[in-house]
């Protein structure tokens, strides 16, 4: 078990970190964008609320809407000053629970669009960074299939941008190798076809050049 | 030409009509020029509260025209029967005051918060959602009805019509009886019913029209005949009588209502409310000896801001609470019912107090001249109540004429049997 644990997490540097800033950039600016979104809406909304003038405002109005209550109520049951005094405050306790609900409402209403188009371009971005490593498996494959049908003729290219362009050419010198043996023993039997010692001689050593699991 | 002459005299007379009409009002009144000219310029000016104060997309119309105030229900509906009238006097471009009418009406069917089709009484303008932990409220919602049912009758075989019954024919006036024969005056989610009924005399005849005559969730005439019907003379005027003796009570559902031919076993509600205005001004000046105010030029006892806040002032009959304010609404909304004294009156506060009662969107709502106070601003349903009731008087009585001619506000006639012996429909 403890000879398989990872004693360097960075195999590739330059990769990894890359990957990294693909991954963390992005989730950096979605973070921010709604920090920010909810900061300046929340906040932004709550000055203008509770700023001098609306406040004032709205105790006029509490006051006012007390005395349209109180003035429809017939003599007998109209309220005293205090308790009129409890309905303003109650009025303004309910308004700025409102004042709340509307502040987290509208900052919803404006973060959700913008939440969604972020994740469209995550998607997108994903599928784009995705891309740079699905096409060069994909190539790798093709190529791996063409080599075990026996084509050694065949070669990787990779985009410009794609991962793995290293790989795919150790992969390549890697093909050429096998492609010019395979060509020298091709060739050795063609030149030797009258001299079998001959052919038998130059192959094996040919052939002692490759290293293989049925060495003795 | 004895011909020539007969004719020209008939041409004269006509165009006389046509220049002043009447409105058949309680008494014989000629209107001169000058003052003509004043009550018109008094009415354009009061309409613009409503373009002014109303929400460009929702159009809902704020309370007062105080910074922070709330929309409220009732403005909106004197603001829909106001542009209506503002188009027909052409003081806004007809498809601009159509194409706000339909915005407004669609804004209330399918945005305002409302709990059985009745409309929370206070509602954000802009959000068109409750403020204020405010009651689902009968007589606003009634007073909305009655503004978009104006409205409709102003543009028939439109959108605005087919919205405006839609809005009519939500309302569910069972609902909101509680079980009772009275009418309850609102409902809060959080508490339910108000404890308060509308059970005596006052502004909730509009909502017996509309309740009894809705063609959706008609209320019975048990209704009409459960409320206290509290009369009492004042200075040789015998009034039924609404509790504060406030004048808004007897003009708010005539604003829309004509009873000139309606008879509630033996009583008139024109001349009732005719002889509570001449109650409410004789009982200012009995007091004029108290109050600078106070003369026979100017009265007006009425729910209003004063002083010290907002009351329910008035006269008696009723509790008869005055401290030398006067609301100007006041007298100018009684002018169908007292067209000599109300004139004078205006003619009066605008000659006199124009510089600290009069601005943008005409007279202010009130003033106590023994404070030396002057309200600063105007309240949204003072404002539609003069707006109406100038339109009736100067109009040939052109709103009546409207509302009368529905259907349900029929209805309701026949069900409580109102229709004064000798007289028709349409007479």
């Amino acid at each position: 078990m403890a000879a398989n644990q990872r004693k360097n997490f960075f195999i590739n540097k330059p990769l990894q970190i890359r990957f990294m800033l693909y991954l963390t950039l992005p989730v950096m600016i979605i973070t921010t964008v709604i920090m920010v979104g909810l900061y300046i809406g929340i906040w932004g909304n709550m000055l203008d609320a509770f700023s001098n003038e609306r406040v004032r405002n709205d105790l006029l109005t509490a006051s006012r809407l007390t005395e349209y209550e109180n003035a429809r109520l017939p003599e007998g049951q109209q309220e005293s000053s205090t308790l009129r005094f409890f309905k303003q405050a109650e009025k303004l306790s309910a308004r700025q629970r409102e004042v709340f609900k509307d502040i987290l409402d509208d900052t919803n209403k404006k973060i959700i669009p913008k939440f969604m188009l972020l994740l469209v371009f995550m998607a997108w971005g994903t599928v784009f960074i995705s891309h740079k490593i699905a096409g060069p498996f994909f190539r790798f494959s093709a190529t791996l299939e063409e080599v075990t049908k026996g084509n050694m003729r065949v070669r990787i290219h990779l985009r410009k941008k794609d991962e793995g362009r290293s790989i795919a050419a150790r992969f390549n010198k890697t093909l050429a190798f096998l492609d010019d043996t395979f060509s020298q023993i091709k060739s050795i039997i063609r030149e030797n076809d009258s001299n079998r010692d001959q052919m038998a001689a130059k192959l094996k050593e040919e052939l002692s050049k490759i290293k293989t699991s049925g060495d003795v | 030409m004895a011909t020539f002459k007969r004719s020209r005299f008939w041409a004269l007379f006509l165009a006389g009509c046509l220049l002043f009409p009447a409105v058949a009002p309680a008494e014989d009144f000629s209107l001169n020029p000058q003052d003509r000219d004043l009550l018109k310029k008094i009415q354009k000016d009061t309409f613009y509260y409503f373009t002014r104060m109303s929400d460009k997309e929702t159009g809902l119309t704020r309370d007062s025209s105080r910074p922070g105030s709330p929309a409220s229900i009732a403005a909106t509906g004197f603001s829909l029967a106001a542009l209506a009238i503002g188009a027909s006097n052409k003081w806004v471009p007809e498809e601009w005051a159509y194409e706000a009418l339909r915005k407004t009406l669609k804004n209330l069917l399918t945005k305002a918060q409302h709990e059985h089709g009745f409309f929370y009484h206070f509602l954000d303008p802009r959000s068109s959602r409750r403020v204020w932990a405010s009651e689902a409220s009968s007589i606003d919602t009634a007073l909305l009805v009655a503004g978009a049912l104006v409205a409709a009758q102003y543009y028939p075989g439109t959108d605005i019509e087919r919205m405006a019954h839609e809005l009519y024919n939500r309302v569910d006036w069972q609902w909101m009886q509680n079980g009772n024969d009275l009418v309850c005056m609102g409902w809060k989610p959080e508490s339910g019913f108000l404890p308060y009924y509308w059970d005596t005399y006052n502004e909730h005849l509009i909502i017996q029209a509309l309740a009894i005559g809705s063609p959706t969730h008609a209320i019975g005439r048990n209704a009409w005949n459960a409320w206290q019907r509290l009369e009492d003379d004042y200075n040789g005027h015998h009034v039924v009588y609404g509790n504060s003796g406030s004048l808004f009570m007897y003009q708010f559902p005539q604003a829309f209502i004509d009873f000139r031919n309606l008879d509630d076993a033996g009583v008139n509600y024109f001349t009732n409310s005719r002889e509570a205005a001449l109650a409410n001004r004789d009982y200012s000046l009995a007091v004029r000896h108290l109050h600078k105010g106070y003369s026979e030029f100017s009265w007006g006892l009425s729910a209003s801001l004063g002083p010290g806040g907002y009351k329910a002032y008035g006269a008696k009959p009723g509790e008869g609470l005055e401290d030398g304010t006067i609301a100007p609404y006041a007298a100018l909304s009684s002018i169908v019912f007292t067209p000599k004294e109300s004139v004078a009156t205006a003619r009066f506060f605008f000659d006199q107090y124009a510089n600290d009662l009069y601005s943008h969107f005409g007279f202010k709502d009130s003033f106590n001249l023994d404070k030396h106070w002057w309200a600063g601003e105007y309240i949204g349903i003072d404002q539609g109540v003069t707006l109406l009731m100038l339109e009736n008087f100067l109009n040939d009585g052109i709103i009546w004429k409207k509302f009368m001619d529905l259907e349900a506000v029929k209805k309701w006639i026949e069900v409580c049997k109102l229709r004064a012996k000798g007289t028709t429909p349409s007479s």
